[in-house]
């Protein structure tokens, strides 16, 4: 049974204000997720309008797909339905900031950067560096577990979470996790939503621990012709006491695309970011310039702000690539020990399938990022095929390891061949009855998740 | 009968030699460091996956409840079979099965001591980073289902924030893998779901753990107040410079003086607290970190302050707090560990209110804390054989939790609800919370075989709360 929409219409409006629902395309289009344009789109106020929506969704079997700051909406399988995009912008309000503690509470829809500015003002942080931090909001880094070169020391939100509120299916408002840092009160229900794409649910608060901020910062770079003396470095580094915050690795792809901002041209690059008193910081910058220059790399050195602006750059070198006529961004996940392996795996393919590619691995972390574009002057459809072969090659190599391959964003001809997630394991059966638990009428974000969840 | 049905079917797949069902041997499987007692209907010693899910098969079929015991240090009822049934007994899966630098990982059983793995990691520079006080009798997989803290969490995080995957034999005897030494696995975090799930999940059969270097240096601190307050006042000192330290205990009078008596490790026993601080790092400010923090400690009132020279020493400093509980045990027959968490800065205000509950009961109550994260452990002394004091022991702990929750904490810190804490679980959690916990729990244990009886109080019976 389709959902009457013209009535869910009339009855979000005596929820939220007219003011705040819109079926107009000017504001459905941009809201589409993988080209399926909603019916409405709302925008709550408060955390009791989401919980309104929900069960107003709920009562009239609509689908919902909630929006933070859209930076992780390209990610997953296309939804099989979308009726309505709950818009979280309006949800931006700083609930508690507690700097004592080092902890805040925050509305789902808050901004990185404005919780970043905030605690800076007491000279404290959230570790975290995800990809376009001006935009991400609490609530989608939430949902994504997204995350940047620092999870190498910090990890992910995963790390951070200390609470959280969620609107259920069913529009039942619940509260998961507190305040404190050690909290095993039930189960460890954080979990459950972080990472799970708005499949269970909307989160619509979230509490975090804040961390002292470092009084010195500073980035050295090493660049290399090859990859295997970049490789070497990171190898030494990860067996040595160094406590670098992130430890990248940049192939010639990433280091032309920070042209620009960095003046980098060619080669391989590590990247290595140190945070702490300046003691420390200072032996670190040395011990690494020394691993650099005894395999015959060129080291820059950057320090404060263009120790930020560096890291800003790497961060977001995908964000300045044309979209047209397409881009495929995807992250390999793999064991730390087989990243340098498998961003040579990823050059090969792109070489072998003709596709242009950068690669940026948090490489102390397992993580592999890699945009493909076509090659200049091709007219991108013919790319296709071609890049469907390379995601399956590379999907296979990482799981014959372990790790796995996910489309973070990719067109609709693209993730119609290939599998956004990969093919499930043996913890499936598990996860798809916890999806029909909370989530019975499949209501929210069906079918972007693993395995059709 | 049942029960006779249920060993032959066990012996059928573990042997009869690891079926215990004579009632002394079932007398032993009991109890745990809680206060209660139940008795199981068979105890199974199991030494490989397979095993344990043959096991759990047995249990599914017959409709038998079962729960996994490792080394029974749990201080929440956790391990008791509060509803008979079978105890899996994991001593036996204990083998370190790989330790991987190069991918910072380790594969290990969970009948492992977590003080074996840190001793099989030291050589190697490495180190498992979560170090319970009963590391040297609590297993790996018992840190699994309790997400067990300990000191280093204030830096460090607690069991979660370092095991990254698992092999699970769920309630209905099926295989599953969740996580692994890749990062980021599609789909669900189940690992972060299964752990801390007290035994209700199923049984971890295999536990992949992150590891780290071990620092290239440490400096540990043992600052002496004659207030408790001031204690307090430096902790926040300490954060509020900036400075994250891999410990911040504090122990008091009480706990002190049982401590000196049984250790001997030099403390004053007229001093109303300690503070064992300790940071790690690399080597190059870890003498600027200290001699900060020996002048924060002076400022805020420190009568002394002893810096650790060697390892010797900081073993010395460590071993009053590592020894406490057990040193408290010489000061009375039995006592109830409390488990509450504060937010830090509402520490010293709790620590009155807990003398004040003392006080009212007439029950005498040392205090142990992770000063660092909040967590306090007031153990309230009794004499088991004493009914009426018992029952006194019981409201004031509830008190305790109470008191802890009014001031923005928990009801558990890192020992688990279990039996013990069901009761206290609707001061934090409102019915949907639980509605929507229990829902968790049937996706994985539709029969309620896992550990029954465990963590969630029975639902109220009025309509219409919530």
């Amino acid at each position: 049974m389709s959902p009457d929409l013209a009535s869910l219409q009339r009855r979000l409006v005596d929820l939220v204000g007219a003011h705040h629902v819109d079926a107009a395309p000017e504001s459905t289009v941009p809201f589409a997720v993988d080209g399926r344009v909603p019916a409405l789109t709302i925008r709550p106020g408060t955390q009791d309008e989401v919980a309104s929506v929900v069960s107003a969704c709920a009562a009239e079997g609509a689908a919902l797909v909630p929006w933070g700051g859209g930076t992780a909406m390209g990610t997953g399988n296309p939804p099989e339905r979308v009726d309505l995009v709950v818009r979280l912008d309006r949800l931006d309000r700083v609930v508690e900031f507690d700097p004592d503690n080092l902890c805040a509470t925050v509305e789902a829809g808050l901004p990185l950067a404005r919780l970043q500015k905030l605690a800076a003002g007491k000279k404290v942080l959230l570790p975290l560096d995800p990809p376009e931090g001006d935009r991400v909001t609490l609530g989608g880094l939430v949902a994504a577990n997204l995350s940047g070169p620092r999870r190498l020391q910090h990890g992910t939100i995963r790390d951070w979470v200390l609470g959280l509120r969620v609107v259920l299916p069913d529009g039942e408002r619940i509260h998961c996790g507190g305040r404190v840092i050690k909290n095993v009160t039930g189960y460890d229900m954080n979990k459950l939503f972080i990472r799970s794409f708005g499949t269970l649910g909307i989160v619509t608060e979230v509490t975090v621990k804040l961390l002292p901020m470092p009084a010195v910062q500073a980035t050295v770079m090493g660049l290399f012709p090859e990859l295997s003396a970049a490789a070497s470095v990171v190898e030494e580094v990860l067996g040595s006491f160094l406590l670098p915050e992130a430890l990248d690795l940049l192939d010639p792809g990433a280091l032309d695309l920070l042209t620009p901002r960095l003046g980098t041209a060619g080669g391989f690059a590590v990247v290595a970011g140190f945070a702490g008193s300046r003691e420390i910081v200072a032996r670190q910058v040395r011990d690494l310039e020394a691993m650099i220059s005894v395999r015959g790399g060129a080291s820059r050195r950057f320090q404060e702000a263009d120790s930020t602006e560096t890291w800003d750059a790497v961060t977001n070198l995908f964000q300045a690539l044309p979209q047209e006529p397409f881009r495929v961004l995807c992250t390999l996940a793999v064991p730390i020990g087989r990243t340098a392996g498998m961003m040579a795996s990823v050059r090969a393919q792109a070489a072998a399938k003709g596709l242009w590619a950068a690669v940026s691995a948090h490489a102390g972390s397992g993580i592999v990022r890699v945009a493909f574009r076509p090659e200049d002057g091709c007219s991108g459809d013919g790319a296709v095929p071609g890049l469907t072969e390379a995601l399956e090659v590379l999907r296979g190599e990482a799981a014959a390891v372990g790790g796995s391959l996910v489309i973070q964003e990719a067109p609709r001809r693209l993730k119609e061949r290939v599998d956004a997630w990969g093919r499930p394991g043996s913890a499936f059966s598990t996860m798809r009855r916890i999806k029909a638990e909370f989530d019975p009428q499949r209501l929210c974000s069906p079918g972007r998740f693993l395995g059709g969840i | 009968m049942a029960q006779r049905v249920l060993v032959e079917a066990l012996r059928q797949v573990v042997g009869e030699a690891n079926v215990l069902n004579a009632p002394v041997h079932l007398q032993l499987y009991q109890y745990d460091a809680y206060l209660e007692e139940r008795r199981p209907d068979a105890v199974v010693f199991v030494h490989s996956t397979e095993e344990v899910a043959a096991v759990i098969k047995v249990c599914h079929a017959q409709g038998v409840p079962f729960l996994p015991r490792g080394g029974g240090t749990n201080l929440s009822g956790g391990t008791i079979p509060f509803r008979g049934g079978v105890v899996i007994e994991m001593i036996r899966m204990n083998q370190l099965l790989e330790v991987d630098p190069v991918n910072l990982r380790a594969r290990v059983q969970p009948g492992m001591f977590n003080l074996e793995l840190g001793n099989a990691l030291a050589p190697l520079g490495y180190q498992f980073l979560p170090d319970p006080a009963s590391q040297k009798a609590a297993t790996l997989g018992g840190n699994v289902a309790e997400n067990s803290g300990g000191p280093h969490c204030f830096k460090y995080g607690v069991t979660t924030n370092h095991v990254v995957g698992l092999t699970v034999v769920l309630p209905d005897g099926e295989i599953a893998e969740f996580g692994g030494v890749a990062p980021d696995g599609p789909g669900y975090d189940l690992t972060g779901v299964f752990v801390g799930s007290e035994g209700t999940f199923g049984i971890c059969t295999e536990v992949v753990v992150r590891i780290v270097r071990q620092p290239e240096g440490v400096k540990t601190m043992l600052a002496i107040y004659d207030s408790i307050d001031r204690g307090s006042e430096t902790v926040s000192a300490i954060v509020a410079a900036g400075m994250v330290p891999a410990t911040l205990e504090m122990m008091d009078q009480l706990v002190i003086q049982a401590v000196e008596q049984s250790i001997h490790c030099g403390l004053p026993l007229d001093c109303a607290t300690v503070l064992i601080i300790e940071v790690d790092g690399l080597k190059d400010d870890l003498e600027a970190q200290s001699e900060a923090i020996v002048r924060l400690c002076m400022e805020h009132g420190a009568r002394e302050v002893r810096v650790a020279k060697d390892e010797g020493e900081r073993a010395l400093l460590w071993a009053g707090r590592r020894g406490a509980f057990g040193a408290v045990a010489r000061l009375s027959p039995s006592y109830l560990v409390c488990d509450g968490t504060v937010p830090r800065t509402a520490l010293p205000a709790v620590l009155k209110k807990v003398a004040e509950v003392g006080e009212r009961y007439d029950l005498k109550i040392p205090n142990v804390f992770h000063a660092g994260d909040g967590n306090l452990h007031p153990l309230i002394l009794f004499d088991w054989r004493n009914a009426e004091q018992k029952e006194r022991v019981m409201k004031a702990g509830m008190e305790i939790l109470a008191l802890c929750v009014d001031l923005g904490g928990t009801i558990s810190g890192e020992h688990g609800v279990g039996l013990e804490k069901m009761d206290a679980l609707r001061l934090v959690l409102s019915e949907a919370d639980i509605r929507s916990q229990l829902r968790v729990k049937r996706a994985f244990d539709p029969k309620d075989l896992a550990n029954p009886g465990k963590i969630f109080p029975a639902p109220l019976e009025v309509a219409g709360v919530s």
